[in-house]
């Protein structure tokens, strides 16, 4: 029993840190310019996509395409952002329609390019660790330590910074932000790069683990989608934790009850929670 | 008004003159009957209809582009070009129905080769029973014969050529025991991965009769969803409660890459062999970053790139390689490329048998059905023969399965490639175990 509680613990961590880096991002930019991206799956795996190229293109290592890899991706948002967001902002309906757009049209280019069948980047560690009698891949572990890092460093950002003091000021009232001063318009720029960002990281974290292929694009978009939802919109906090949440039920599903229905149960449990807290965990607003 | 008589020299002469002019038109018929092409059309038109975006559609259509290209240099079907039209049926039924119709109606498509998914073959089946045009079809369901088998005249006109009914990986997979329990595996406790899908029930209602005699015991069986990912949990579960075997049933999950993945990160020492349609991809050493080493699958259609079982295969596999700079990059290569030459060899038996209209749908089914039988395959890329109307199993104009036909070859990918490993007399590697297995 013991055994099992610690593989559940183990698992279930991985795929929640990465559900909540790409979670978080995406309430992030909800929090602040009341935007759903729907493109946020594609920048997921975009992530993972650009680093492979760059290692099997120009022969750069997994460390270095990683980096690049994802530079790439926030700079693609901030441009899709400027380019086709901002023009229909105020139209909430144009903004998903056009954001989803993006991610067909990304999903398409991928199968062109690379096919249809899941691609892994290169692991930056092998072998596992026993920990106990668990067998837990180094992998996994290194995942999870990745991701948490990440999301402290998000979390120091928001609270600690300057730019991130203003981004949440931003996301409080964003007429108040510009009264007293505040460049919103660049604001959401950034905050669209960082949330990118977060979610290209997630995206290389996840093909490490398992493989990238271009049909994540939408399921990412859909747990992303569902966590924020039952995390609060807007919340980053909920978001970290809706992630785990939702982790461990997948995990322990597949552990206890066995993978055919996990990812349903997951799904109902979430609507389950929102039909007691239809707000979410932790509501909106609270950066 | 009076009438003239004709003399009998004046008739004569108007006799003589009607038998040179009725001379001259027969003469002139004949030699007219000599230069005329025995198909009375200006060419003959072969539809590719498959889900161009992937290397499964791709294939078939640039495989048979290929069978093309080299009948026209060599004369054509009987004197007449063929032509290519093609189809994209983007892996929708609505858009594959409606391609079907357009390659019939409007391209003039004289047979159509091509599909790929189970679901959208039967949808296909429907504009092909109406239209009347013979489908030399890939997919793999036991649904599509059955079909033939319960309404023979409305779908007489479908045959599988591309690969095996799918409900025959059960047969090959039990070979598969029987290989590794004769190098000396103990395969007596098996772990299934399957997808959570009606085809693969069908392999199971063939497969699990077959592990009873054979005193296998099932310690699990875990249907998986479409881009399921979770396999470590399941590899170490296997591995607890004794399996010697992950026995993967799977082709629609599409992860069969982080099953391996997983398989290679954990090194258990339980092996991982069954069918995988994701493993069936000459780049998936590259992409599984060579975790896939020691993965023991099942290879659809009947070839392993690496051990062509025929010479005409040989020669395909090498002019494919010229013609587009790599191997045929799906088994349905082989299918369409078969279909291409086997219309080919049908149209010109119809047309020697004297058939008033060789092209005609009813006829090419008839001389398909007496042209590749179980009793006489044409040797093709393979050696193909459809189950005639009427087959036990209601495999009716499917794809004969067996050593003398076309089977699923065990193959092995080992050192970052993928080689044929059963059976032995064919095989072109000997089976390779994992260092960790034990």
């Amino acid at each position: 029993m013991i055994e099992l509680l610690m593989r559940i613990l183990v698992y279930g961590a991985t795929l929640s840190g990465i559900y909540a880096l790409i979670a978080s991002g995406f309430t992030l930019i909800f929090g602040v310019s009341r935007i759903m991206n729907f493109a946020h799956g594609a920048f997921f795996i975009l992530g993972a996509y650009f680093g492979i190229a760059l290692i099997h293109g120009i022969g750069l290592n997994p460390y270095l395409s990683t980096i690049i890899s994802i530079l790439m991706v926030g700079l693609l948002a901030a441009a899709m952002y400027k380019s086709i967001i901002s023009p229909v902002r105020e139209h909430e309906v144009m903004v998903i329609i056009v954001t989803l757009a993006f991610a067909l049209i990304v999903e398409q280019v991928i199968l062109l390019t690379f096919g249809e069948h899941g691609i892994s980047f290169p692991s930056v560690i092998e072998g596992v660790v026993i920990v106990g009698t668990v067998l837990i891949p180094s992998m996994r572990l290194f995942v999870l330590a990745v991701a948490i890092i990440a999301l402290i460093m998000l979390w120091t950002f928001i609270g600690k910074t300057r730019l991130g003091k203003e981004i949440t000021a931003a996301s409080q009232d964003a007429e108040a932000a510009m009264l007293i001063g505040l460049d919103v318009g660049r604001l959401l720029i950034v905050t669209v790069f960082i949330s990118a960002i977060l979610a290209a990281l997630g995206g290389v974290l996840y093909a490490q683990v398992y493989a990238a292929n271009p049909f994540i694009i939408l399921k990412s978009l859909i747990f992303a989608f569902a966590i924020v939802i039952l995390g609060g919109l807007g919340s980053v906090k909920g978001s970290i934790i809706a992630s785990f949440i939702v982790g461990y039920i997948l995990t322990a599903m597949i552990v206890l009850y066995g993978a055919r229905w996990s990812e349903l149960v997951a799904l109902l449990i979430i609507i389950a929670i929102l039909v007691l807290r239809p707000a979410g965990l932790l509501g909106a607003k609270e950066l | 008004m009076s009438k003239r008589k004709i003399s009998r020299r004046e008739y004569l002469k108007y006799a003589a003159a009607g038998v040179i002019v009725a001379a001259g038109a027969i003469g002139g018929y004949a030699a007219w009957q000599s230069t005329r092409k025995p198909l009375e059309k200006d060419e003959i038109i072969i539809g590719v209809l498959a889900p161009m975006a992937t290397r499964q559609g791709s294939v078939q259509r640039d495989a048979a582009a290929l069978a093309i290209e080299e009948i026209n240099a060599a004369g054509g079907i009987l004197g007449v070009p063929v032509k290519m039209v093609v189809g994209d049926d983007k892996l929708d039924p609505d858009a594959a129905v409606s391609e079907f119709r357009r390659l019939v109606t409007v391209e003039n498509a004289d047979v159509l080769t091509g599909g790929y998914s189970s679901g959208i073959m039967a949808a296909t089946m429907e504009p092909m029973a109406e239209l009347k045009t013979v489908f030399l079809a890939d997919a793999s369901s036991p649904a599509h014969p059955a079909k033939v088998a319960e309404d023979y005249e409305k779908y007489k006109y479908w045959f599988r050529i591309t690969q095996n009914n799918g409900a025959s990986f059960a047969f090959d997979m039990a070979d598969m025991i029987d290989m590794l329990r004769e190098k000396g595996v103990p395969v007596d406790k098996i772990y299934i991965i399957r997808d959570e899908h009606v085809w693969a029930d069908d392999v199971e209602k063939f497969f699990n009769p077959l592990l009873t005699e054979r005193n296998v015991e099932v310690v699990k069986n875990v249907k998986i969803p479409r881009g399921y990912t979770e396999y470590e949990p399941l590899i170490i579960e296997a591995h607890d409660l004794g399996a010697q075997v992950i026995l993967p049933i799977v082709a629609l999950s599409g992860t069969g890459d982080v099953l391996a993945k997983h398989w290679a990160t954990l090194k258990l020492p339980v092996l991982l062999a069954g069918h995988d349609l994701a493993a069936l991809d000459l780049g998936f050493w590259e992409k599984t970053e060579g975790a896939c080493n020691y993965y023991i699958f099942i290879a659809d259609g009947g070839v392993v790139q690496t051990a062509p079982p025929t010479a005409m295969c040989a020669n395909f596999i090498e002019n494919y390689k010229y013609k587009y700079g790599n191997p045929p990059e799906a088994h349905q290569g082989y299918g369409a490329y078969d279909a291409v030459y086997l219309y080919k060899m049908v149209i010109e038996e119809a047309t020697k048998a004297g058939e008033a209209n060789p092209l005609d749908s009813d006829t090419v089914v008839k001389y398909l059905e007496k042209t590749a039988t179980l009793e006489n395959p044409v040797e093709l890329t393979r050696n193909i023969a459809f189950y005639p109307p009427g087959d036990e199993n209601k495999w009716d104009h499917d794809l004969a399965w067996g050593d003398k036909y076309v089977r699923n070859l065990i193959s092995e990918w080992i050192d970052g490639k993928w080689y044929e490993i059963w059976p032995e007399d064919k095989a072109n590697a000997e089976l390779k175990l994992p260092p960790w297995f034990k």
